[in-house]
């Protein structure tokens, strides 16, 4: 077997064993309802580990506003009457979308401030499904693509 | 003098940088500046008799599947770089200029153990690698002709959800470029239009502009004597590029009369369909002909034989087709969006943009007076002559960074 398909098993096992371990240990097996805070951890460490969360997540969201206020601001004026036509509710969900990311990161810093355990939880867990879940999509592609290379001697 | 150009795509077939770094720096080479060159995929055409490339890899991931890429391809994808390609295309970002400027500060970082560079003269990246190449004290400028705006605005014309709008805006990396434009020491743009466009897009102040006309090659870029076919207009771009106004052509066509054709020197279907969807939708198929990719010879035949070059363009940083065919003794029709009335001066007929019946008008003007075409093709054969030749714009770019040198050191 080419040594680029044990790698991409490899990958895939590691994603799929770290993916599924993450959800376990930080949804299921954690008592999340019965220990919601983390009063009980040092400020300077619970902010160590907190902010680079916290940073990617407003980025996101704050990337999620720009879109919709850039939408919402586009002055650029359509060339064709249909095209008009059907940007009419464009506008409508780029507001919905400024609104929506506004109310997650007020709730998301209204959660970090009460030091909330699912406030931390949620993003990090996109965060490392979404780059294991890449990590695996890729293994699973190198492993079912067939190899248009010359064997490697 | 020893200068270091960084263009993150040299194909000098694929693009006006490939082009603009090739015959750049041959002539500076000329002129007795050492090159060094840090290139992306895909690669220029040999570049070893006058300069030193380092070619840096990119997999171009954008817009394909996972499930679609080749396999050699997919076993590249674990390294850092182009993992995090892969990441950020699959939410429709463009990382290109980002990943290509951080590489290249890397190899900056080795290359400066041996080599001294007096300029760095980045080619429309405005990556975020340029920031930390400040801290080498070695003054950057870049080359825009124009800004990303300008492209983004076109896309957004024809972007009909929501969807589509939000990949167009994250499509284009216009805050990493605004940040990057205004700490570089100089820019280079090819026209005065474009120096108002930077304004506009990135509060670029006017005196860190300079201006320097685009170059081609007016030697191989001459009429080749073959007899022109009546009625036959010419557009030579992209038709995927919403920023050519193609609309507004085909609907001049539908004014014009039955005879006058069309050809498109482009990739028509299958391998590109916006604009055939738009022929077929004015049942123009019968007049409009693509002609596929086609080498330089053949585009000068088609110059040289083609009655009219015609560009509806929205905007133009410079309007390379224009000042080619110029160079053809063939006369042009083209907007005054952006540079292109600089380019084109009184040697060719301008309409507004974005005006199909002024545009048909001024088809017609040139179709119908064979002695006016006569008259603008030389005339624009001469103004090609004077202005947009390479080795005018190497020395025009000479000044600049000799310009750019010295105030750079008399400020340290």
């Amino acid at each position: 077997m080419p040594r680029a398909k044990i790698y991409g098993y490899i990958a895939v096992i590691v994603a799929a064993l770290l993916g599924c371990a993450f959800v376990y240990y930080a949804f299921i097996h954690y008592d999340m309802y019965a220990s919601v805070h983390f009063d009980s951890i040092d400020t300077g460490a619970y902010w160590a580990v907190v902010l680079p969360i916290a940073l990617v997540t407003l980025f996101v969201l704050a990337t999620g506003f720009w879109v919709g206020y850039t939408i919402l601001t586009i002055k650029v004026a359509p060339p064709m009457p249909e095209i008009i036509e059907k940007k009419d509710n464009s506008k409508f969900k780029a507001f919905l979308l400024c609104l929506v990311t506004i109310a997650l990161a007020v709730w998301f810093v209204y959660g970090l401030y009460h030091h909330s355990y699912l406030a931390i939880a949620i993003p990090a867990a996109c965060i490392t499904l979404v780059i294991l879940g890449m990590v695996f999509w890729v293994g699973i592609a190198i492993i079912t693509t067939r190899s248009t290379l010359k064997n490697n001697k | 003098m020893r200068a270091l150009f960084l263009c993150y795509r040299g194909n000098p077939f694929c693009g006006g940088q490939g082009i603009y770094l090739y015959n750049l720096t041959k002539e500076l080479a000329k002129l007795g500046v050492a090159i060094d060159v840090i290139v992306g995929p895909p690669y220029p055409d040999p570049l070893d008799e006058w300069a030193t490339v380092y070619k840096l890899e990119n997999l171009n991931m954008w817009a394909i599947k996972t499930k679609h890429f080749p396999y050699e391809k997919l076993i590249k994808l674990y390294t850092p770089w182009h993992f995090v390609d892969y990441c950020l295309t699959r939410f429709h970002i463009f990382p290109e200029m980002e990943t290509f400027s951080m590489k290249a500060f890397f190899l900056l970082r080795k290359l400066l153990k041996t080599n001294h560079y007096d300029i760095i003269h980045d080619v429309q990246c405005l990556g975020w690698g340029l920031l930390p190449m400040k801290g080498y004290g070695i003054p950057i400028v870049s080359t825009v002709h124009h800004p990303l705006t300008k492209d983004r605005e076109a896309d957004f014309l024809v972007d009909n959800t929501v969807w589509e709008m939000a990949c167009t805006i994250l499509f284009y990396p216009l805050t990493m470029q605004r940040i990057v434009i205004n700490r570089l020491d100089r820019v280079i743009t090819s026209s005065k239009e474009g120096i108002n466009a930077l304004n506009e897009a990135f509060h670029l102040p006017p005196e860190k502009v300079s201006v320097v006309d685009n170059g081609m090659d007016v030697e191989f870029f001459r009429n080749n004597g073959n007899p022109r076919k009546e009625n036959t207009l010419l557009f030579v771009g992209n038709t995927e590029d919403h920023k050519k106004g193609l609309r507004y052509l085909f609907d001049a066509m539908t004014m014009l009369p039955e005879h006058v054709t069309l050809t498109i020197v482009d990739d028509g279907p299958p391998k590109r369909l916006t604009a055939w969807g738009w022929i077929t939708e004015r049942g123009l198929e019968k007049r409009v002909t693509f002609t596929g990719k086609v080498d330089l010879p053949t585009l000068v035949h088609l110059y040289s034989t083609s009655t009219i070059l015609v560009m509806a363009s929205l905007y133009e940083g410079f309007g390379l087709p224009a000042a080619e065919a110029m160079a053809c003794n063939t006369p042009v029709v083209v907007t005054s969006a952006g540079a292109l009335p600089e380019v084109v001066g009184d040697c060719g007929v301008i309409v507004p943009p974005k005006d199909a019946v002024a545009l048909k008008e001024g088809i017609l003007k040139l179709i119908n007076n064979k002695a006016l075409r006569e008259e603008l093709g030389k005339k624009g054969r001469k103004r090609v002559e004077d202005n947009f030749a390479w080795p005018v714009a190497a020395k025009n770019t000479l000044a600049v960074y000799h310009d750019v040198i010295q105030s750079y050191r008399s400020r340290i």
